[in-house]
């Protein structure tokens, strides 16, 4: 009897919270929908449509410049990418890159965001306006200064060096260093990083510092505990855009060599070889099925990064 | 604190007002290209510009003038023009044609151009016989270049671009050197002796010609070749193949059409070029013709490169030398001086395919003065060359223009530019090798040679028709 | 804290304090001569005229002029020539290998004077000389106010359209979980995966069936409907602010746009202004898009495209594309340093409000 009882409330109770949630479910399905509307009809109307012809594409030859004798060819293009040398060399290029250029501009970043953010900063709008200048600069005359400062003879950087007797390297046309190069190049435009960080540094709430301060922990113990977590989501979020933006790498390796991916193919992106597919080669088709094979590995990457991102991104808004 | 944002987008905004009100800009309404409504009876014809030259200011103007002058005499056509950038010409043309929104004619083009947008171009040859076009008045050697063998006729003969040797006068001044000779065969004189005009002598008096900052050339003990001001040759502003075509005409493509070749003097070729720029240095590598030293790869205008041999749309970017042309050195007895034609062409998808070839047809003949004089170039139009050479010496007076016309004779046959199966990968590949031997001076060069001759043959390959 | 403690610590804090305000600024100052050596290196290349930029005879640090002595209609390049009477300026009339002949600008009618030597050795005499005009030519020929005009127009609608719909759509994914939430969430990242050299060609296509081709719209309408790079920081951003302050609201009896705009937008300030600077900025310099889609008609290109187009048709003038570059960051910089002082004050949120 008393079980019946206990079971008979505790299904009411189950009902009553499942109605409870189902009418939390239905109030954050309507109004997340309603928010996320101009995003979906956006989607529907300029993204989708490309994509998909895209993915068509890639199953044709289709050329831009012979739209109308376009076949259907199946996986070709796709088993030609296996046997393609050059997409082979294409992903080093650019892993090469991004292994050496996240890790760096993350550090870089922090780094320039810590000093602007710094209490003992003397004249911050200065700071910030000069750390964020190149950043605004467009790619061609930054590709033109870029080029002429690192010119093997000529260039500012090696005449430098020289004078104080270290031997300047071949930035641009050696194979080792046009990735320093490009890195050092990127690390000057990293103002976008910076700022995220500092409004990441900025939203963190000064009464944690105010009490860690009087439990007796440094500045260093500060940043480490306090500040890094709780810009962990900004640190996350810059990690997947730079991952995202190094599989997508074309401006300036385009504008400093003229979209040739030299030297010997050193700066021959995935993004770039794609581009000299599509537009160059008129192979279109295969430089769709280029796209698809980057996007297949990049959304893993990402949903990868995501997976993982429990662990040390830390919401202060809660568990999502 | 939205008071003070509000003020802030308030500021902005008021100065950009501001800003935008002192401007003498046109109307908001954009007006898009290709949506224009025609009078009835007259037919549009649109034009793109931009594949090969008609971007600079000068031939912009001239353009507009010309097209004016057009659409006043010819009254039943429309022509509108449309000018891109060289740079982004092509990837904008390919956009277009895709989208169906293309222009019915482009020029001037040159064979290149051609070559990229292979399958795209009309035959004209329908339209040549309906109208019984005249080819009498042209050398019959220039329409070789715009019959592109299966794909038909694709273009009408329109100007020619010969090259010859331009030299620095003050720099052989300097150096106590004579002038090369004007006229293929003549003989040129060194130290006192007269010799063969060949590419050894060119050498000779080219290392002479390159000088590092204390004076040294290649010749003297102690030359710094880090630290050179001065060079004495450089084949500037074209590609691998229209370097080594002045050693002699050749392709990569074998007479069957599919194999890769590398002719032998194409391969004696590579190996001066390579002594020239690492062990010899009378030619700059690619740094120093990147750098501004070098005006940025506009290196005989800089004034510190003595000879290169280039055509004559070259005519207004060298303005602070004081140059003259000579002949093409011979190599092996021969001299080749390579050749640039432009035309136009007709796309395949052009509206009205038929008042196409009409309005350039017309363009061709009757306004072909006017056309070459805005790009520079020489008629090909026989009748209209001693008119064009008189002009353009009028202008340049210190200059030998017969030299040019000379040099037709010796124009390369197959062209430099002329087509190969899967050509823009092809050309890419071929840069790629020029890349690697105007940066790298340690490379094995026969074995990048043989490199590349495989490289090409696998992009042959990539090609096989569709079934 | 015992008062004798605060005033102790309070004045110990303050002597490193003074020491770590060096250390910290000094460091800042070195990163910021690094930053500024390719910027003054603009500024240097933007002053030369072409001819000074490829002489080899004058320092490349700064523009310089060869000083000229005008003899017989010509003019003559000055070097210093070592003479029997020390060290002398001397025009250059004939250079050669092994002597020369020099013009002495005070005796020109004496004719001229041979010099035994190599004359490469001979320093050469320059002046300063900044040719600010490239400023004025670079206006002009850029016509910059038309230029200016057609990204103002770009850059600030299109920010406001994208932080507008940015802030709605990620305040979407940021405070309702609903399921299928997480799918929608994978797709908005995925379209910014593909590149845009990959869906231009079909994006034209789609643009050019509806006529939206050689005007501004292609560029403008489709960021009104959120941009992923923008959602996901700004969810990010909202993802950190606590509910406490959402409940309170709710409670109250706010609707989600109230909550919107009374309780997060406040406290999101720094974040909405790094999406509007990425935006304004991106849209200034965007290059590729309002290439494709306004080529041919030159009357509504943006600075981006007119600064490649001149660079391209005078055929590579290194010194012009620097002032017209220089001359298009000083309106951003500006801007950026308005945006500072209003938003990025160090906002700083205490904890719950009552």
């Amino acid at each position: 009897m008393k079980a019946d009882v206990q079971a008979i409330s505790s299904a009411q109770t189950t009902t009553k919270k499942r109605q409870g949630h189902s009418a939390q479910n239905r109030f954050n399905t309507k109004w997340g929908l309603i928010f996320l509307s101009p995003w979906i009809f956006g989607f529907f109307v300029f993204t989708l449509i490309p994509i998909i012809a895209t993915l068509i594409f890639s199953f044709t030859n289709y050329s831009a410049v012979t739209p109308e004798s376009t076949v259907w060819v199946g996986l070709k293009n796709y088993s030609d990418m296996i046997a393609d040398k050059d997409v082979a060399n294409s992903f080093m290029v650019t892993i090469k890159y991004a292994i050496l250029a996240l890790p760096l501009s993350l550090v870089f970043g922090l780094l320039l965001a810590t000093i602007v953010n710094s209490k003992y900063l003397m004249g911050k709008n200065f700071f910030r306006t000069i750390y964020y200048m190149p950043a605004m600069i467009p790619v061609i005359a930054a590709g033109i200064i870029m080029a002429g400062i690192m010119n093997t003879n000529t260039g500012f950087i090696n005449l430098g060096l020289e004078s104080v007797g270290i031997p300047g390297p071949d930035w641009l046309n050696s194979t080792f260093w046009i990735y320093p190069a490009l890195v050092l190049i990127g690390l000057w435009g990293l103002g976008n990083l910076m700022v995220t960080l500092l409004a990441g540094m900025q939203g963190v709430s000064k009464e944690l510092y105010e009490s860690a301060e009087i439990d007796g922990a440094n500045g260093w113990q500060q940043y480490l505990y306090i500040t890094l977590p709780l810009i962990s989501p900004v640190i996350f979020y810059n990690l997947t855009i730079m991952l995202i933006g190094a599989f997508k790498y074309f401006d300036l390796a385009y504008v400093l060599k003229n979209g040739t991916g030299g030297p010997a193919g050193a700066t021959n992106f995935y993004n770039l070889y794609l581009y000299k597919n599509a537009f160059q080669y008129n192979l279109m088709g295969y430089g769709s099925a280029m796209a698809w094979v980057l996007f297949i590995i990049v959304l893993t990457l990402t949903i990868l990064l995501f997976t993982t991102s429990g662990r040390w991104v830390f919401y202060s808004g809660g568990k999502q | 604190m939205y008071k003070r944002i509000a003020t802030l987008i308030s500021v902005v905004i008021v100065l950009s007002v501001l800003l935008t009100a002192c401007t003498t800009a046109t109307p908001v309404a954009p007006t898009t290209a290709s949506t224009s409504v025609a009078a009835p009876g007259v037919t549009n014809i649109r034009w793109f510009v931009g594949l090969g030259s008609g971007g600079n200011p000068e031939e912009v103007k001239k353009e507009k003038v010309f097209v004016t002058k057009f659409n006043t005499e010819n009254p039943q056509y429309n022509l509108k023009l449309d000018i891109v950038v060289n740079a982004t010409a092509y990837d904008i043309l390919k956009t277009q044609i895709a989208s169906g929104d293309a222009p019915d004619i482009v020029g001037p083009l040159g064979i290149r151009g051609f070559s990229s947008f292979q399958g795209a171009w009309l035959d004209m040859s329908p339209y040549t016989k309906k109208y019984n076009y005249d080819y009498s008045g042209y050398d019959p050697s220039m329409l070789t270049f715009l019959n592109a063998g299966d794909q038909g006729t694709l273009g009408l003969p329109f100007a020619i671009y010969p090259s010859a040797l331009w030299y620095n006068k003050a720099l052989f001044d300097e150096a106590g050197l004579a002038y090369p000779p004007h006229k293929v065969g003549d003989k040129y004189t060194l130290d006192g002796k007269q010799v063969d005009w060949t590419f050894d002598t060119l050498k000779t008096v080219a290392m002479r010609l390159s000088q590092d900052s204390t004076g040294l050339t290649p010749n003297d003990a102690g030359f710094d070749p880090a630290k050179q001001v001065q060079w004495g040759y450089d084949a500037m502003w074209t590609d691998l193949r229209g370097q080594w075509t002045f050693f002699g005409p050749g392709s990569f493509v074998a007479s069957d059409g599919v194999t890769a070749q590398l002719p032998d003097v194409w391969k004696t070729a590579a190996r001066w070029y390579y002594d020239g720029m690492w062990t010899s240095h009378f030619i700059p590598t690619a740094n120093y013709v990147a750098s501004d030293l070098l005006a940025q790869g506009n290196t005989f205008g800089s004034g510190h490169v003595a000879m290169t041999p280039i055509h004559t749309w070259y005519l207004n970017n060298s303005q602070k030398v004081v140059w003259d042309v000579g002949a093409i050195p011979s190599y092996n007895g021969t001299t080749t001086a390579k050749m640039h034609a432009d035309t136009f062409g007709i796309l395949k998808t052009a509206k009205n395919p038929d008042a196409s070839f009409q309005v350039l047809s017309i363009m061709m003949q009757k306004y072909a003065a006017d056309l070459c004089d805005a790009y520079g170039g020489l008629p090909a139009a026989l009748d209209l060359q001693a008119a064009r050479i008189k002009t353009l010496q009028a202008a340049w007076p210190g200059v030998d223009f017969q030299v040019f016309i000379d040099d037709v004779k010796y124009a390369d046959h197959p062209n430099h530019e002329s087509a190969m199966p899967n050509f823009d990968k092809a050309s890419s590949t071929y840069s790629n090798f020029f890349q690697l031997y105007t940066t790298k001076g340690d490379i094995d060069l026969n074995a990048e040679l043989a490199n590349l001759v495989k490289n090409m043959q696998t992009v042959f390959d990539q090609i096989k028709p569709i079934q | 804290m015992t008062t004798a403690n605060k005033v102790r610590s309070s004045m110990g804090v303050r002597r490193s304090d003074q020491i770590n305000k060096i250390l910290v600024t000094g460091f800042g100052l070195f990163i910021v001569l690094m930053f500024l050596a390719p910027l003054v290196y603009m500024f240097v290349t933007g002053l030369k005229s072409y001819d000074q930029m490829d002489d080899s005879e004058v320092p490349a640090i700064w523009p310089f002029s060869r000083t000229t002595f005008e003899y017989q209609g010509n003019p003559l390049d000055l070097y210093k020539v070592p003479t029997a009477n020390g060290t002398k300026e001397m025009a250059m009339l004939k250079p050669g290998r092994t002597e020369s002949e020099f013009i002495d600008p005070q005796n020109p009618v004496a004719g001229p004077i041979t010099w035994v030597g190599n004359w490469r050795v001979l320093p050469a005499v320059y002046h300063s000389d900044p040719q600010w005009k490239n400023f004025v030519q670079a206006w002009n020929e850029l016509n910059f106010p038309l230029l200016l005009r057609n990204t103002l127009i770009i850059a600030l609608t299109g920010t406001f359209g994208a932080v507008v719909s940015a802030i709605i759509v990620a305040y979407g994914f940021a405070r309702f979980n609903f399921r299928g939430k997480d799918i929608l969430f994978i797709i908005l990242i995925g379209t910014i995966v593909l590149p845009v050299q990959a869906t231009l060609i079909p994006t034209y296509i789609l643009f050019s069936k509806i006529h939206w081709t050689n005007t501004f719209l292609p560029l403008i309408v489709p960021h009104f409907f959120a941009n992923a790079y923008n959602v996901f920081l700004l969810r990010m951003y909202f993802m950190q602010l606590p509910r406490e302050l959402d409940e309170a609201a709710m409670i109250d009896g706010a609707n989600p746009f109230k909550i919107l705009w009374y309780v997060i937008l406040p406290q999101s300030l720094p974040a909405v202004t790094a999406v509007s600077l990425f935006h304004f900025f991106f849209a200034w310099n965007d290059f590729f898009s309002p290439l494709v889609y306004l080529a041919s008609n030159s009357k509504l290109w943006p600075i981006s495209v007119g600064l490649q187009s001149y660079n391209a048709m005078h055929g590579r003038l290194p010194n012009l594309i620097q002032t017209g570059a220089l001359i298009t960051i000083i309106l951003p910089v500006t801007i950026f340093f308005l945006a500072q002082r209003v938003f990025m004050q160090g906002i700083v949120f205490t904890g719950v409000e009552k």
